[in-house]
């Protein structure tokens, strides 16, 4: 099939698919994520600073690989 | 009827995403910009003096004030105000990133370098969200230009500091058969690249991804009017979170840069 410019723009919708499934990829390594993190802070309290800055870093890495691919889909929109 | 109202909204969404993304990426026609048009270098058509050029000289020149001017040096007396405030952040980083990280001695000696970088992109995130400014660190330019330094530091500072053996030891794990370090080497080696450059991406993608849902968010209550009154709370929602995003990918962008660069100066045996 030729790249006219009506096939490009007809892809335009995979782009939003695209975005979507990355957001599921990003939720469920958050959300994993989370419930190591409460579990940890239920067995010892005394540790929930510490366990709540690892959460936070590894939370902006996941997510940071989430957004390339986001970054990708809204380029290709 | 129903086509006519159709085609009114997708005229204002487009004119809406045009809006957006005239505000959010590099934008050399901005109006208000017009009057500095005298400062053009190079005689083409294209105006030179961008948008996130003036905020980024904007923000250097704000953070200059406050380091500069405002911050009391006196070491006699205890700190007060803004003074206390900046060197509570200032001890944050030294401590808790550089020392933790890379050790007393080359710590001490590279806090300089990581407390620039500290500050300026929190200072640039966090004036991105002001209205009628834009984010410079949402441009992949200027965060691989932060990428770039990082690099340097990674390669050239390690082999001034280690000499040339020394940095490439860096890259040689312990106790692997040889037939493995054929292929694990040329990996590492290429992963200073890429850390540099995914440190880079990472803070690009987040600042860019959440002004860009925020516009959005505001651009669904301009196309569709009353009816998307509920969109103010979303709205605001992701404006706090932009806040946390902000000073959180300023911390990882410094705390990994000073990993990466104790990964290649002092090698863990």
């Amino acid at each position: 099939m030729s790249l006219t410019l009506a096939a490009i723009d007809s892809i335009k919708p995979l782009a939003a698919i695209g975005a979507g499934l990355v957001t599921i990829g990003a939720g469920m390594g958050i959300g994993r994520l989370a419930a190591s993190a409460l579990e940890g802070i239920a067995r010892q309290p005394e540790a929930s600073g510490k366990i709540q800055t690892a959460m936070l870093i590894a939370a902006a890495l996941i997510e940071g690989v989430a957004l390339f691919c986001a970054v990708i889909c809204i380029m290709s929109f | 009827m129903a086509s006519g109202s159709e085609n009114g909204e997708i005229n204002m969404m487009e004119q809406v995403q045009s809006w957006i993304f005239s505000h959010v990426l590099d934008n050399h026609d901005y109006v208000a910009l017009g009057p500095l048009k005298v400062l053009v270098l190079d005689g083409k058509g294209k105006f030179p003096f961008s948008l996130h050029l003036f905020a980024l000289i904007i923000g250097v020149l704000f953070l200059f004030y406050l380091f500069l001017v405002r911050y009391n040096r006196d070491t006699s007396k205890a700190p007060t105000g803004i003074t206390n405030f900046l060197e509570s952040i200032v001890l944050f980083v030294r401590n808790d990133i550089c020392i933790e990280y890379i050790g007393e001695a080359d710590g001490r000696r590279l806090a300089p370098w990581f407390l620039t970088f500290f500050f300026t992109i929190i200072t640039l995130n966090l004036m991105g969200l002001i209205p009628g400014f834009t984010t410079v660190t949402g441009n992949l330019m200027f965060t691989a230009a932060l990428g770039v330094v990082v690099f340097f530091f990674m390669t050239v500072y390690v082999v001034w500091r280690n000499g040339p053996m020394g940095w490439f030891s860096a890259f040689v794990p312990h106790g692997v058969p040889k037939i493995i370090l054929l292929l694990v080497t040329p990996l590492e080696i290429l992963g200073v690249a890429i850390k540099s450059l995914v440190l880079a991406l990472r803070l690009f993608a987040n600042l860019l991804a959440g002004h860009l849902v925020l516009f959005n968010m505001i651009g669904l209550m301009v196309v569709f009017g009353v009816a998307a009154a509920p969109a103010i709370f979303l709205a605001l929602f992701v404006f706090f979170l932009e806040i946390l995003v902000s000073c959180l990918q300023a911390y990882i962008f410094t705390m990994l840069a000073a990993l990466f660069v104790a990964q290649v100066l002092h090698p863990e045996h």
